[in-house]
């Protein structure tokens, strides 16, 4: 054992100075000047030319196609080293943007036929075709007696042939396959009290819509309806395929998301 | 002599044959080397313009709709003038919906403003059209995306600051504006390769000017445009619901900067590779050559202008581009064309403007009276920029031998830049996105001192007039202030596909609403009093016995024309005021215009007085309080016919309709409602909703004389 420790703290001292040094001399990584160009590179700089202008740069051309590479490197270079990447919003979104596409396309492979049957059996509502009435009506515009000529049509139906003095109603007389929605567009909400178990092929009413009284004779429903799973396959693939991409992306931020902590000023008012 | 002489005849026709071979073997191998360089290097000889591509998607499975077709047709409502992001002031607006998002919210769903809050329709929509500008259509993405080629340049650094997070506020509307009139104003793309780079020369030989130009990326261009046509190819569901392809061709007069923009709608899901714009020529004449060569390959597109009211007179002309008389070709050619034209929409009406129409008390309804996308704003002279002149000139022009190629229908649309049209007035979000969506800066509500402050510096860096106005001792915003919720396109169609909607648009049997779906019926024929108009075979018969709206009436001796309207109320909206007929005609000898409204028809049982054409007041008033309406007064139909009580049976003229609603509050009321201050005493406090048929035109017997233009 040596008499003197001071010494040997100054040795290691020394020594470890002697290695940062080394260290960054050798390592001058983030402030480095130097522009690597790699074959690769080049490669793609010149078939992208070549797709372009349908033939191999020349001389000038290889010049002027890597000075451009070059100027854009050091602008990039620059623009980072003042920093200004940061907080702008367009950089943000596109990273963003990239790591989505990145989690998102993870898997790739087919979906099995169990996994779309699943699928289209959790999704039934999504591929309901709504029931849908054909209709016929005669229509008595807004007015103090409209109900009353109504009820007295109604009658005449009932009876044999006799000539009912409706008017004319602007969106016209037959409405053939109408879901309730487009009964509602058409009408307005009051009619769609008539599709409440209706009797079909018989005439019926009045009913009240945004425009007058109507009396009804539908003479077709057709049931709403899901359609076969083979019928529809196609959509349901890429619905499918759709709803896995968001999924993989919704579990990849579920699994980084509790490493992150939000500060949201309390005091913040809007 | 005599040797010399033949000689000398020897030698020259030695000399010709000697050049004539020469020629010869020039063109000769230059047609080889074109050849050689077609198949070697893909320089093709060809216009790009014309490569047609169908976009109809492959073995896509929808459900289809067998709704059979109405020989008396459906009315269907729709937009056809629609931006996303794709539009280069679109972005620098701050949007970001897609085509796609556009049509999710035409069938009723729920999109998001630029500023955050919702937007979502009542009522889902029939048909819609993805119209994005085709200059820079794509490029600006490119320009702020750092990872681009485009990026490093200097044209595209403004872009990449536009939407940082500091500036994408309410206050950033100084710095969008500067940049949406740098790129509005040409030349931004000038930036052409030399003449030795190879780009310079398919830009040449595919006649496509923006492959010459640095700061264009004709790839991205493409694959932007194809994804507007795919979303449409996505969307359009026969049967059920429509969507063209479409774009905008947004050129305007080089000197005065009139605006003369155009709508390109195509007819199936067959489109050019690329929209021909206003980098191809801004003259509307090349691109309706344009449009007639593709239609000569089968492809039919019809160009919808809009915002004739801020063309400052230049988009009904008595003369073409070059300044030289219209032809009877140019007439041909101007209605091939153009059938249609948008006579609504957010940037105001322009069906006519108060100094053109001192007698029509409905004339001074939202009148947008700047030049479109002028900066500072500035005046748009009138003459020439309203519907009800454009036919005038047009019948003034066809009796002086020239044709008339304003013989066009109607439709409004909107306009929106967002993907979302803005059609109710209580619920306006008016269409640039974060620079007109919010009631401070479309002026509507008193700025904050902040806000003005910030303002007056925007123009002094600018160097621009100040955008605010001093009224009743507040300072407001301007420059959004007539711009309005508005407007419809609708057509009468047996169908709702693209066949049926777009052979309505060319027959002209359409029409036009500012925004509720306020729906008109509209005929004209020498024996329509004789259908009773209460009996339910009513349209058959006037199917039968008249001609639809957009129709020509050709004469029948000098019997006076009858005509037949029909109007139903929105559901959603205040209940149906009055209808009227506006005819226009020139007389016989001179061709002196004139106009005149009619009242035709009443609401609430009331008669038209014969002597003004008049109806009573129905006592229908707006509460400015709470915006309520006054009830039970007002019809929700109106139904009439009607003969013309001055006809002149020599006179050449065009009736169309006009539906109006009782008053509602104007979209600057609500805003002001809704934030508890009083609405601006200069603006109008309510409006009357209405809605346009296309005209019906009466062609009288032609008179023996041919009248030669001097």
């Amino acid at each position: 054992m040596s008499q003197k420790p001071y010494l040997r703290i100054l040795l290691f001292l020394l020594l470890g100075f002697i290695i940062y040094l080394i260290d960054i001399t050798m390592n001058y990584d983030e402030e480095s000047k130097d522009i690597y160009v790699s074959d690769q590179e080049l490669d793609g700089l010149f078939s992208a030319w070549n797709s372009q202008a349908g033939r191999p740069p020349n001389e000038q051309e290889v010049i002027s196609i890597i000075n451009d590479f070059i100027e854009e490197e050091i602008l990039y270079r620059e623009a980072l080293r003042l920093g200004l990447n940061q907080n702008d919003r367009i950089i943000k979104r596109r990273l963003a943007q990239k790591i989505s596409f990145l989690k998102q396309e993870t898997n790739t492979e087919e979906p099995k036929a169990k996994q779309l049957i699943a699928f289209y059996e959790a999704n039934r509502n999504k591929y309901f075709v709504p029931t849908t009435y054909s209709f016929t009506h005669y229509y008595f515009s807004k007015s103090a007696d409209a109900k009353a000529k109504a009820l007295v049509a109604l009658k005449k139906l009932d009876g044999a042939g006799e000539k009912i003095e409706a008017e004319p109603f602007f969106l016209g007389k037959n409405f053939s396959d109408y879901s309730l929605g487009e009964v509602e567009q058409a009408f307005g909400p009051e009619l769609l009290s008539a599709f409440d178990n209706p009797t079909l092929n018989e005439w019926f009413g009045p009913f009240s819509s945004s425009y007058g009284e109507h009396l009804l004779y539908i003479n077709n429903k057709q049931e709403g309806y899901l359609p076969k799973f083979e019928m529809i396959e196609g959509l349901i693939r890429q619905d499918f395929a759709i709803q896995e991409q968001e999924q993989r992306l919704a579990d990849y931020i579920d699994s980084v998301k509790a490493e992150y902590k939000v500060i949201i000023n309390p005091n913040y008012e809007l | 002599m005599f040797n010399n002489w033949g000689d000398m005849k020897l030698n020259k026709t030695l000399i010709a044959i000697g050049v004539f071979t020469a020629l010869s073997l020039i063109a000769l191998s230059t047609y080889a080397l074109m050849q050689f360089a077609e198949e070697k290097y893909s320089i093709v000889l060809k216009d790009s313009s014309l490569e047609v591509v169908d976009f109809s998607a492959e073995n896509k499975q929808k459900p289809v709709n067998d709704v059979s077709p109405n020989p008396l047709k459906n009315p269907y409502f729709g937009d056809l003038h629609v931006h996303t992001r794709y539009s280069f002031d679109a972005y620098v607006f701050g949007v970001t919906a897609t085509p796609y998002d556009a049509y999710r919210y035409a069938k009723g769903e729920m999109i998001k403003h630029p500023l955050g809050y919702e937007m979502q329709l009542n009522k889902p929509l029939d048909f819609y059209a993805v119209t994005d500008h085709a200059i820079y259509m794509g490029m600006i993405q490119e320009y702020g995306d750092p990872d681009s080629a485009q990026a490093p340049y200097e044209w595209a650094t403004p872009f990449q600051n536009i939407n940082r997070e500091e500036n994408r506020t309410l206050e950033s509307m100084g710095d969008r504006l500067n940049l949406f009139s740098l790129m509005a104003g040409d030349g931004y793309l000038e930036r052409p390769y030399p003449i030795w780079h190879p780009k310079m020369w398919q830009a040449i030989f595919t006649k496509n000017r923006t492959l010459a130009s640095k700061a264009f990326d004709y790839d991205v261009h493409k694959s932007a445009w194809a994804d507007i046509a795919n979303a449409a190819e996505e969307h359009n569901q026969p049967g059920k619901f429509t969507a063209f392809i479409g774009y905008e061709f947004t050129s305007g007069t080089e000197v005065e900067g009139g605006n003369l923009h155009r709508n390109v709608i195509f007819e199936s899901s067959k489109a050019p590779i690329r929209p021909w714009s206003r980098e191809d020529s801004l003259n509307p004449m090349d691109l309706w050559a344009w449009m007639d060569k593709l239609r000569a390959k089968g492809l039919d597109s019809i160009a919808i202008p809009h915002n004739s009211n801020g063309s400052n007179g230049e988009m009904f002309e008595v003369e073409t581009y070059y300044g030289t008389p219209i032809d009877l070709t140019y007439s041909a050619t101007r209605m091939r064309n153009e059938p249609i034209v948008e006579i609504t929409q957010v940037k105001g009406t322009s069906d006519t403007h108060p100094l053109l129409s001192p007698d029509d008390e409905w004339a001074d309804f939202e009148i947008m009276d700047g030049r479109v996308g002028a900066r500072p704003p500035t005046y748009s002279y009138p003459q020439g920029g309203y519907v009800r002149d454009a036919y005038l000139r047009g019948l003034m022009l066809e009796w002086k031998g020239q044709g008339n190629p304003y013989k066009f229908g109607l439709i409004g649309s909107t306009d929106t830049h967002l993907g979302a049209g803005s059609f109710d007035e209580s619920n306006f979000w008016s269409k640039v996105g974060v620079v007109d969506g919010s009631p401070m800066s479309r002026g509507s509500i008193p700025l904050t001192d902040k806000r003005l402050v910030q303002l007056e510096e925007y123009s002094e860096v600018y160097n621009q007039p100040v955008s605010a106005i001093e009224v009743d001792g507040n300072s407001y915003a301007i420059g959004f202030e007539q711009w309005g919720a508005s407007g419809l396109a609708a057509v009468w169609a047996e169908e709702n596909t693209r066949e049926s909607i777009f052979s309505a648009l060319r027959r002209k049997e359409a029409f036009a609403t500012t925004g509720p779906r306020v729906a008109v019926r509209f005929f004209a024929g020498f024996n329509l009093s004789s259908i009773d108009i209460n009996a339910e075979s009513l349209i058959e018969e006037a199917y039968e016995k008249g001609v639809p709206m957009g129709a020509d009436l050709f004469a029948d001796g000098e019997k006076a024309p009858e005509f037949l309207v029909w109007a139903q109320k929105d559901t959603d909206s205040a209940p149906l005021q009055r209808v009227q007929i506006i005819k226009g005609s020139i007389t016989n000898s001179g061709a002196r215009p004139s106009e005149q409204v009619f009242d035709v028809v009443c609401s609430d049982g009331m008669e038209v007085d014969p002597t003004t054409h008049r109806c009573p007041d129905n006592g229908a008033r707006v509460n400015i309080e709470d915006c309520s309406i006054t009830n039970n007064v007002g019809a929700t139909e109106l139904k009439a016919t009607w003969k013309d009580p001055e006809f002149n049976p020599k006179n050449k003229a065009f009736y169309y309709v006009r539906v109006l609603e009782n008053p509602t509050c104007r979209w600057s009321t609500w805003d002001a409602l809704k934030a508890g201050v009083k609405p601006r005493s200069d603006l109008h406090k309510t409006i009357q909703e209405r809605a346009w048929s296309s005209p019906i035109w009466y062609i009288p017997i032609p008179e023996d004389i041919d009248i030669f233009a001097l």
